[in-house]
């Protein structure tokens, strides 16, 4: 009986020192979008990657630690905030206006809170939300569409653009029917000729476009509002492991970097992961394209979600939100710091499209060769030309649009022969304007490229 | 006082009864919500997710200091989605589901029960036919309320989340409409419990009268 009791006591006593002596097992669960390309340098390509793991602390408090990282891929935003409001998630990677429902959803709790901790990328005016139109309709510009159904993804970022551009064009609500649909049945309506317009994000427009089911009539350069994602995350999470968190946007940041180094590699992965074609992702991800891949907080950037507030609050009364207290820099300064990066410089640098992209050079895909590049039109439709005479498949062509920098398929283009030049353009309109401006033509790629087919 | 002891009575009496027609319409109501999705978007469900409920409530019972906000989290949380995804693009995104909420079924099976108790009352009634079909379209207000604002469908509009006013949209209401409604969720709700209550008690009291003064009351003269 002394023994037993004494043998039970002992043990009593040392099942706490054995938990003492487990390893800390910390859950890290993220919620980030693959459909979505402004979200992948903290969501697919870290996950991918394995860029989390590579970052995480290992000694200190966390010598012991056992990281069980979660990732859960999500269509949008929305349900990511709802995950991480039950705990389910820590970290959250989604566009700016669900980022922004995020932070007023949590506010309106009594105890918990979010954090904006850093950008993924941006377009500074606005680019990768679009209006599309099914590619035979005959609208070309957004005054055509009163009278008409437009669909777009409500609360999306395509759907606060598309309210922007509407009132930017004085198109009252009363004069356009506004249908709610998701972007896949959007794009399946347009590929259909089911609807007559409909709004999107990144990277729908593009896929439309590139399968030849649709064509932009309104970029949301036009708005004029940046178009950014970010990172959001728990702040109790954040209080309790800030190192995970700088863990986190040191992989954003090495992210950013693997694209950059070599863009054709990169989106061919993505596409891998993400089944997205990799020449939309090219559109996104290269050099010239939509996305300037930059996780600093610039005060353009505040001001922006500022804007993209007010106009949830008209349209959905969603409730108030304090952006000082939830947005914060602490945690990217700290891990630009820590990677010897200075954080400052690249605060202070705005990428432009239409002074950043201007004279870059027109590039073709080819199928078996890669991306080569050519540096003025007549070179380009030769070489188009030329490998369309061999019957070599390409898998794409990139332009820009003379008049916003914004990166375009060659095909989709609307493209002007005044003289011996050859222009691009996004718009019909403007393609018109500056045919009858310069005394030339609108014609097709097609037409372009006929102009330099040599004989035999 | 002699009120709530008739309606003790006629709970005790009818609790069976109650229990099954509660059971029995929080799953229909389910059934009726995958019908009505399967035939606006005229497709089959294809995909079937399973959540585990009991520990997502764990978790937000642990995370969650204020006892205020686990209410309303736990509320959204998911049992079973029932879907369609659409699988043309990357790696698939659904298009439309059903969402089994623990949170809703409580709700719906309660108006099950006051449905049940409510048309039990009513068939003992004393009153005249024409009563007793206004007492019956005042139950059938009362339950439509409540059933259409506790509907959890989702129709994969980007940033959505399962919500009463998908409906609505669904038989071809305005976006810009639908949303405004939504915020009128609880008091449709709310309204809907009121008047299904005022029933309740209005027949119970009914009855304590006649039960006070047997002959003030023409039984179907």
């Amino acid at each position: 009986m002394k023994t037993f009791l004494k043998t039970t006591l002992t043990s009593t006593a040392l099942v706490p020192l054995a938990f003492a002596a487990w390893a800390e097992e910390i859950t890290i669960a993220i919620g980030h979008q693959s459909m979505c390309t402004d979200t992948y340098t903290a969501g697919i390509v870290v996950k991918e990657l394995g860029l989390l793991e590579k970052y995480l602390p290992t000694d200190g408090e966390y010598a012991d630690a056992e990281w069980n990282i979660t990732w859960s891929d999500y269509s949008s935003g929305g349900p990511i905030t709802n995950q991480m409001l039950a705990n389910k998630l820590n970290i959250g990677v989604m566009g700016d206006y669900p980022l922004i429902v995020n932070g007023a959803k949590f506010q309106e709790t009594d105890s918990l809170r979010s954090i904006y901790v850093a950008g993924t990328g941006y377009n500074l005016k606005g680019s990768g939300n679009a209006i599309v139109v099914p590619v035979e309709s005959d609208i070309y510009s957004i005054d055509q569409l009163r009278g008409k159904s437009v669909s777009t993804p409500v609360g999306s970022a395509a759907w606060g653009m598309l309210l922007k551009a509407m009132q930017d064009n004085d198109m009252p609500a009363g004069e356009y029917v506004l249908k709610n649909q998701s972007p896949a049945v959007g794009a399946a309506n347009i590929a259909a000729g089911k609807i007559d317009a409909h709004s999107d994000f990144c990277p729908w427009s593009e896929i439309m476009e590139f399968r030849g089911t649709g064509r932009k009539i309104y970029d949301g350069s036009e708005t004029g509002v940046p178009y950014l994602h970010g990172v959001v995350v728990r702040e109790d999470f954040a209080k309790e492991y800030p190192e995970v968190i700088e863990a986190f946007l040191k992989a954003v940041i090495e992210a950013g970097d693997w694209i950059r180094e070599d863009p054709m590699r990169a989106v061919t992965e993505m596409e891998g992961w993400t089944g997205v074609e990799k020449e939309v992702l090219y559109l996104y991800f290269s050099e010239g394209g939509h996305l300037t891949l930059e996780p600093t907080i610039k005060q353009a950037w505040v001001d922006a979600l500022k804007f993209n507030h007010g106009v949830l609050v008209k349209e959905k009364a969603i409730p108030p939100l304090d952006f000082d207290a939830w947005i914060t820099e602490d945690y990217i300064k700290a891990a630009y710091a820590d990677m010897g990066l200075d954080y400052e410089a690249d605060k202070a640098v705005v990428v432009d499209p239409a002074e950043a992209n201007m004279g870059l050079p027109m590039e073709i895909w080819h199928a078996r060769d890669g991306v080569s590049t050519y540096p003025t039109m007549p070179d380009f439709l030769t070489a188009v030309a030329a490998m369309n005479g061999t019957g070599a498949k390409l898998n794409a062509t990139y332009v820009y649009d003379i008049e916003t920098g914004l990166k375009l398929f060659g095909k989709t283009a609307f493209w002007v022969k005044a003289g011996d030049e050859y222009a691009t353009f996004l718009r019909k309109g403007e393609a018109e304007a500056y045919a009858a401006a310069n005394s030339g033509a609108v014609i097709t790629f097609d037409e372009a490229i006929a102009d330099f087919v040599t004989e035999g | 006082m002699k009120t709530l002891s008739v309606l003790g009575s006629e709970i005790r009496k009818n609790w069976r009864y109650m229990l099954v027609n509660g059971v029995l319409f929080a799953l229909l109501f389910q059934v009726a919500m995958l019908i009505a999705l399967m035939v606006r978007f005229q497709a089959f469900p294809n995909y079937t997710t399973f959540y585990n409920w009991p520990e997502a409530v764990s978790v937000i019972i642990q995370s969650t200091p204020s006892i205020r906000d686990m209410a309303p989290i736990i509320w959204e949380e998911w049992l079973i989605e029932i879907g369609r995804m659409n699988y043309d693009y990357g790696t698939g995104i659904s298009e439309w589901s059903l969402n089994v909420i623990p949170s809703r079924l409580l709700v719906l099976f309660f108006v099950g029960a006051m449905v049940s108790l409510c048309l039990a009352m009513v068939r003992r009634d004393t009153c005249q036919s024409g009563m007793s079909n206004t007492l019956r379209a005042t139950t059938g207000v009362g339950t439509l309320l409540i059933a259409m604002t506790n509907a959890t469908m989702s129709w994969v509009v980007c940033c959505a989340t399962p919500t009463w006013v998908v409906g609505l949209a669904m038989l071809g209401l305005g976006v810009s409409s639908s949303l405004a409604l939504e915020q009128l969720g609880p008091v449709l709700s709310g309204a809907g419990f009121v008047l299904l209550t005022a029933m309740i008690i209005g027949l119970a009291w009914r009855r304590a009268r006649n039960d006070r003064d047997p002959e003030g009351v023409l039984a179907h003269a």
